[in-house]
């Protein structure tokens, strides 16, 4: 499908930022000044970049279990998050060191006509391959903006990544194995387990309807190479649009229930407050919630950097990145001014109703200036990025516009 | 490190024959996961102790260090989450105390090239290399204080906490046949994928030789 999209290489890019009067940064402007840290602008954002198997080095917020962040600068190199860059999560640390290719087996049961004990290369063989590109984007990602700050992993905006992703239908499975007229829910679970015996192990369940939608995917393979084994190899659950807790890694697991999952991970963990908002106002307690879902629509800029001088007096373009859960974006509004005036952008190549989608939009800052840079996404039924952040004791679903601060000289 | 050559000589074999792609990364097979050990430890001071006792079984210290500030209050719920939710071994009274620690190490970031450095010293310090033999009751005193919850008094991995773990925490009244090295070796940098930490943030090469020496005297 997808080729690596048109992505910049490094003479294309000094032609264009020529061209465009040097507004733009270059990727290793992007990246920090010190090659062996980048700081996140919040309290204790101090985080090593160490390289773990098949990875670059990537910004560590811890080691074991393994929880690594994407560079966001990144995001303005491909509109496909490269796999050894693209973020890792994990929840317990006793994950597999090895996977034995022919003994593995992926199994489907539960309330199903007939179990199924699947070897990857039947997976490999006896199913339509299908490849999607979509972006999987963790549940915490940006927690460590919220303000009162919350607790749980303090990721910077560096925990999503979009990916071109190859494997067989779910439903292509679950039809295979034949559904019972009973099931209401599907639950997933991967070769991870807790180091404890007490800690529940990580299980993920999908109503059985979102589970059946063609896109849902039971993926070997991103971008083309097999998943590396941080990122779930050999399998892993691609559900997109929804948030990346339900993407199992190292799935070998299905389970068709016939009852809702009342496993800790989902009744537990990962809840929203039940208002539509899904906030409450900061220190309120929780009394109703909802397990969370589907991603609401963000953007962002990714050529430019909070605090940063450019030349004053000429044109300059504006690169970032829109995504939804699979409406698809419409348009990208840019603001120079924090929001009080707002201009179109122009979108750049659609991969799909679930992938990243870039945009761009140009402006020429006068110069001795301080612009308060803005992006503002809506998606095709019409749902926009928030104007406040909302608040959640979990420190999910953020998704108000960001601002980039940037000085002309 | 459990690595099995089979395995990747076999995934190229099989892989290739089915079509399956190549792995994400030429520099790795894609079978094979090998994790680095934790890069920083709890910060010394009252109570540290039961901060490495009671929180490096099943994850790393950067989740204490990456938190923002919590109030003592809120340190208390997570320690308590940690203890009722995921079944932290610790008991009521330690939890105070505890909780104590965690508020002073609030504003710290442990930086893990300094701790690097800081290992190094020990291994080069001219007085104590690793071949100078450790003192088995010096040892005693260390397992007790930090390895007995796991691996039980007599060793044999039947601490109160060592057979609820997964895997089991190892008897070590049958370490005969392993060199020294390779001792110092799982002391030093413990089981990545299970609850045996890694000890040499915390224990100095003189430390780890008197550790030795004791786990010597361990006898089925
Ligand atoms: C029996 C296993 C276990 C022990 C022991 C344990 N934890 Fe945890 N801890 C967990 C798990 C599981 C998570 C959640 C992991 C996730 O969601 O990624 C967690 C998460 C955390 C977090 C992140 C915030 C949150 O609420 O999720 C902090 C902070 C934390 N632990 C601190 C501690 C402290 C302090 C101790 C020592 C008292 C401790 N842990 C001992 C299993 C444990
Ligand atoms: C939190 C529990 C825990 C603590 C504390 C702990 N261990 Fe372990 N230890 C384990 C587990 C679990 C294993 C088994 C790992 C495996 O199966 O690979 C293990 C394995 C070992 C091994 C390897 C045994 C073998 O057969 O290869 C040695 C040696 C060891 N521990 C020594 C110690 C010493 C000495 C201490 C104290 C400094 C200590 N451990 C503290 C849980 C613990």
């Amino acid at each position: 499908m997808n080729e690596k999209n048109p992505g910049i290489d490094r003479r294309q890019l000094l032609k264009t930022s020529l061209a465009l009067g040097l507004c733009a940064l270059t990727p290793s402007e992007l990246r920090a000044n010190d090659d062996s840290t980048v700081t996140l602008p919040f309290e204790r954002g101090r985080r090593p970049l160490v390289a773990f198997p098949q990875k670059r080095p990537l910004m560590v917020m811890t080691t074991r279990p393994p929880q690594l962040e994407t560079p966001f600068h990144i995001f303005n190199e491909d509109i496909f998050t490269p796999n050894d860059a693209f973020f890792v999560r994990w929840h317990l640390a006793n994950i597999p060191q090895e996977i034995d290719v022919n003994t593995f087996r992926l199994t489907i049961r539960g309330r199903v006509n007939q179990s199924l004990s699947l070897s990857l290369h039947e997976l490999h063989t006896q199913f339509e391959q299908i490849e999607i590109a979509a972006v999987c984007q963790c549940a915490g990602n940006s927690r460590g903006f919220f303000q009162p700050r919350v607790p749980g992993g303090q990721w910077g905006n560096g925990a999503m990544g979009n990916a071109n992703w190859k494997g067989i239908r779910l439903r292509d499975l679950l039809h295979r194995a034949g559904i019972t007229g009973d099931a209401v829910q599907v639950r997933f679970d991967g070769l991870d387990q807790p180091v404890a015996q007490a800690t529940p192990d990580f299980r993920k369940s999908l109503p059985l309807n979102d589970a059946l939608q063609e896109e849902v995917l039971v993926a070997h393979s991103m971008n083309g190479k097999a998943l590396p084994m941080l990122n779930g190899y050999p399998l892993r659950l691609v559900a997109p649009g929804w948030y990346a807790t339900y993407w199992v890694k190292m799935l070998n697991d299905i389970e068709v229930l016939n009852q809702a999952d009342q496993n800790f991970w989902t009744t537990q963990a990962y809840r929203l407050p039940a208002d539509p908002c899904h906030c409450v106002k900061p220190g309120e307690a929780l009394t109703n919630t909802v397990p969370i879902g589907k991603l609401p629509v963000r953007s962002f800029i990714t050529n430019l950097e909070e605090g940063r001088t450019i030349p004053g007096g000429e044109p300059c373009t504006i690169k970032g990145i829109a995504f939804d859960q699979g409406y698809g974006i419409d348009r990208v509004l840019f603001s120079v001014d924090g929001g009080q005036q707002w201009q179109s952008a122009r979108l750049g190549k659609d991969f799909g109703d679930f992938s990243f989608r870039s945009w761009e939009a140009q402006f020429i800052p006068k110069p001795g200036h301080a612009y308060a840079l803005q992006s503002l996404a809506i998606n095709r039924i019409g749902e926009s990025q928030r104007f406040s952040a909302r608040w959640n004791p979990s420190g999910y679903l953020r998704n108000v516009i960001e601002t980039v601060n940037i000085q002309t000289s | 490190m459990r690595v099995c050559m089979f395995c990747i000589v076999f995934l190229w074999g099989t892989g290739l024959a089915w079509g399956l792609p190549a792995t994400g990364d030429d520099r790795e097979p894609a079978s094979i996961l090998t994790l680095p050990a934790d890069p920083i430890s709890f910060q010394p001071g009252p109570g540290s102790d039961l901060a490495s006792r009671y929180c490096l079984m099943c994850h790393s210290a950067e989740y204490v260090y990456m938190q923002p500030p919590h109030s003592r209050e809120h340190w208390m719920e997570i320690v308590n989450k940690m203890k009722t939710t995921f079944g932290c071994p610790i008991s009521n009274e330690d939890m105070g105390p505890l909780a104590d620690y965690l508020v002073t190490q609030n504003s710290l970031q442990p930086s893990p090239s300094a701790q690097h450095v800081q290992r190094d010293d020990w291994m080069e310090t001219p007085g104590q290399p690793l071949t100078q033999s450790g003192d088995p009751q010096k040892g005693k005193a260390i397992y007790e204080r930090h390895c007995v919850t796991c691996h039980g008094p007599g060793g044999k991995g039947d601490g109160p906490i060592g057979q609820a773990l997964i895997p089991p925490a190892a008897n070590l009244t049958f370490l005969g046949k392993q060199s020294d090295q390779t001792i110092l070796d799982t002391l030093r940098n413990g089981r990545p994928g299970t609850a045996m930490p890694a000890w040499k943030n915390d224990l100095n090469a003189l430390e780890l030789n008197h550790l030795l020496s004791f786990l010597r005297t361990l006898a089925p």
